[in-house]
């Protein structure tokens, strides 16, 4: 009756060992069972489910009686093993070598609008950079009065700020342009992540610099083995731009840049140098080649646009979705997922249940930030026919997420960069979830 | 009994003489004889505690220690001909009351021989004033350990507004500032021609990159592709798709090969750069690329660039107010699954499309 495919095959790929998460599986696909039996009874026979003591109640069990782990165990913390299956996953086919290439944030797995720093998804050029802060380095140069260092120790002795901000690759839910592709919403739309930034306003830095009146252009620059580098506008780097050495409270993971990165909020994830280690000031862009060859977005004419920084209205629904189908039968259910606008805020999500004919309004919950993600949840009753989820984000410059075809129709389906538009999740009768496209 | 202790003594000594101990981290050793300053002080005027104190102990020997009254055992033990070596200080400090039964040393010992070959080295540096000798070593250890400098008699720099960091030097910046622009700026002097290019790229490229740029698995196509923008698989190469000269010689330098950046000359950077030009149809097989014809290169696909238009879109365009209710006439319609595709990763099966990201 139930399928359980994606899980059932997660488990599998786990080097074929008896995976901690198959207790709580199967427990849950028995309960499954048993309430859709329960369920079958009282529709058939009208009479109440039939009920025997739960043994995890009346019995007293091991965790009630023997003492755990002691205050030395666990100098710092990870997640509960019945929490294995939450990880980072990669898709080995997408790019020629693990170190430069990508793995996906399990937002299905997560609630909330904050990504723990360890599921904070991936993507390097050269592998990861291990850099003692002792070693670490800040130049500033180019069109300004006096050319400077700073090291880890200077910077923290400039004013400093907290924001939350979501960070996107340019290339999430690249893979769906053709058509639907990958079952699972880590895989759709896992290039994403959003997290509290500590760092120095980069205006300060530019300031101590001094920068010349013919400056108009940034350069920063990565110390890992591609040096990446990204041509920014002067005044983005003025407007909003952090040099953050800490995410979440804790120092930046060596992953995501430590002991130092740039932050560029709204903008796409690749001008977001980690390993920071320069940053020149000119007064034209550079065309690196990250943002020629790369990060330019091919349209159906034959001609390419170039400097496409800001991430547009774009959300998703994390649950249910395909690797979180719903292991319940009908009755009330909470779906729920993120929305997010390189613009500001997001003013509004809208929820369809029968692929974009109708739509209900979502509830946001918890803060709106501008340039974070937002939670939103829609309450209700399923009557455990199909649907064909969608949801619909607004931000508050009233851009409206787009539907695929619309995307198509003005871009082709070959740009690979900043598809942002409605996600179409198809619920079976038996609660699982598939990925598709609507006519 | 003090008889075989004397013998054991000389068995001990020759076999120090035969293997000198291979130490040592004096700043170790002196942090690891912090677990015995509780009794044995050493420094300048040390006095005596509950032990003696420890200053030169290796020179003066053992019961040296002015004005402290050893254990009689100790004592017996010295007129019994005990010294002070590297083999019998360590068996000392395994076990005192084993080595010198009744001492007054209670001590249990020092468990770990590379923690006790570190201590006794930094006790035979210490000399009989206490000091450690001048060595640059110590020197830059004990320098270590000084106290820092007042924060009020730092010096604070002239530059900035809040007077923080120090001016980058010359040939500092000269280090990092590597890049290039498509108007030649930060181009450096030099020259490299397509023969010597082959060689380049055929050591240090053409395993990814394939022998012609054509790429081999995922790797990046680097030629061909010329007019393939508008088909329906375009093939984005330095030729058909690049804009600028500069951003080949920029990446190649800074980032290739893969695995071993910056270990390209200037001129051999230019010579792979002019062999990718003919790889890509752009110069005949004699070319020579130099710092001074460079900008007079252009690529075909410079001018199919536009800005970012995306606002002008009809679908992003300002709609406050989206339809909520039936949208459109006819209930929609499955048209096309993932399943049928069956690409996602952790299954039986993890087999590629032809979609990539990069």
């Amino acid at each position: 009756m139930y399928e359980l495919k994606d899980q059932e095959g997660n488990v599998k790929n786990n080097s074929g060992k008896k995976h901690p998460r198959n207790a709580p599986q199967d427990a849950g696909r028995r309960k499954l069972m048993a309430s859709a039996i329960g369920a079958g009874v009282a529709a058939t026979s009208g009479k109440a489910l039939a009920q025997t003591a739960d043994p995890i109640i009346t019995d007293v069990q091991d965790w009630n009686r023997y003492l755990g782990d002691g205050v030395d165990a666990r100098p710092y913390g990870a997640p509960s093993p019945f929490e294995k299956q939450v990880m980072r996953r990669d898709v080995s086919w997408l790019t020629a070598d693990p170190k430069s290439s990508v793995n996906f944030t399990p937002l299905h797995e997560l609630d909330g609008i904050i990504t723990p720093n360890g599921l904070c998804f991936e993507r390097h050029h050269g592998g990861i950079a291990e850099i003692d802060p002792a070693n670490q380095r800040l130049m500033i140069n180019g069109l300004v009065d006096t050319p400077l260092v700073f090291t880890m120790e200077d910077l923290q002795r400039f004013p400093r700020e907290n924001h939350v901000y979501f960070l996107e690759c340019a290339a999430n839910t690249g893979m769906e342009w053709r058509g639907a592709q990958l079952n699972g919403c880590q895989y759709t739309h896992g290039m994403v992540h959003n997290v509290m930034y500590t760092g120095v306003p980069l205006k300060y830095l530019l300031e101590e610099a001094g920068v010349r009146i013919k400056g108009k252009w940034l350069l920063p620059e990565g110390a890992d083995p591609s040096h990446m580098t990204r041509s920014i506008p002067l005044q983005k780097g003025l407007e909003d731009c952090l040099v953050a050495f800490k995410m979440n409270g804790e120092a930046l993971r060596p992953e995501q840049g430590y002991p130092l990165r740039l932050v560029v909020p709204g903008w796409e994830g690749n001008m977001w140098v980690k390993w920071l280690r320069r940053i020149e000031v000119g007064d034209q862009p550079w065309h690196q080649r990250e943002e020629t060859s790369k990060y330019t977005d091919l349209l159906e004419d034959g001609t390419a646009r170039r400097f496409t920084w800001t991430m547009d209205v774009k959300s998703v629904i994390t649950n249910p979705s395909p690797q979180a189908p719903i292991r319940h039968g009908r009755g009330q259910m909470v779906a729920t997922g993120l929305a997010w606008s390189g613009h500001g805020k997001v003013k509004r999500v809208d929820v369809s249940v029968d692929g974009g004919r109708n739509w209900q309004h979502a509830r946001l919950d918890g803060p709106s930030l501008s340039k974070s993600v937002h939670r939103f949840y829609y309450d209700f009753n399923w009557d455990g026919q199909p649907m064909m989820l969608q949801s619909r984000a607004i931000d508050e410059f009233g851009q409206v997420q787009p539907t695929k075809q619309q995307l198509r129709k003005a871009r082709g389906v070959n740009s690979i960069y900043h598809n942002n538009s409605i996600q179409t999740w198809l619920v079976g009768n038996d609660g699982s979830v598939e990925n598709v496209e609507i006519s | 009994m003090l008889r075989s202790l004397s013998l054991r003594l000389l068995l001990v000594v020759a076999c120090a003489a035969a293997g000198a101990p291979a130490v040592a981290d004096v700043a170790k050793g002196e942090k690891l004889y912090r677990q015995c300053q509780g009794c044995h002080s050493i420094g300048p005027d040390a006095p005596n505690g509950f032990g003696p104190q420890l200053n030169g102990v290796f020179e003066r020997g053992p019961g040296g220690a002015e004005k402290y009254s050893y254990s009689a055992a100790f004592n017996r033990a010295v007129k019994q001909g005990m010294r002070w070596t590297d083999a019998s200080l360590d068996e000392f400090l395994t076990a005192p009351l084993n080595y010198i039964p009744e001492t007054r040393m209670a001590y249990p010992g020092v468990k770990n021989r590379e923690d006790r070959q570190e201590i006794i080295a930094y006790l035979k540096l210490v000399g009989p004033d206490g000091e450690l000798p001048e060595t640059e070593k110590v020197k830059a250890n004990r320098k270590r350990k000084q106290p820092r400098p007042l924060a009020a008699e730092a010096e604070i720099p002239a530059h900035g507004v809040l007077h923080l960091g120090r001016v980058a030097l010359p040939e500092e910046i000269a280090a990092w500032d590597i890049d290039i622009r498509p108007d030649g700026q930060g181009l450096p002097e030099g020259s490299g021609s397509v023969i010597d290019g082959t060689d380049v790229y055929e050591s240090g490229c053409a395993a990814c990159h394939g022998i012609f740029g054509e790429g081999m698995g995922r790797w990046p196509v680097l030629a061909g592709g010329h007019d393939t923008l508008t088909d329906d698989r375009p093939e984005k190469t330095i030729g058909s798709y690049w804009p600028y000269l500069s951003t080949v010689f920029d990446y190649v330098r800074r980032a290739m090969p893969f695995g071993n950046a910056r270990s390209l000359s200037d001129d051999d950077v230019y010579a792979v750069t002019a062999y990718l030009l003919y790889l890509n149809d752009q110069v005949d097989e004699d070319f020579v690329l130099t710092s001074e014809n460079f900008t007079s290169i252009r690529l075909p696909n410079e001018g199919n660039f536009i800005t970012d238009t995306r606002l002008a879109e009809v679908k992003t365009t300002v709609a406050s107010d989206p339809c909520m209710t039936d949208c459109f006439d006819e209930p929609a319609v499955v048209t096309q699954r993932a399943r049928i595709l069956d690409v996602t990763p952790d299954k039986d099966t993890d087999e590629g499309s032809s979609a990539t990201i990069d």
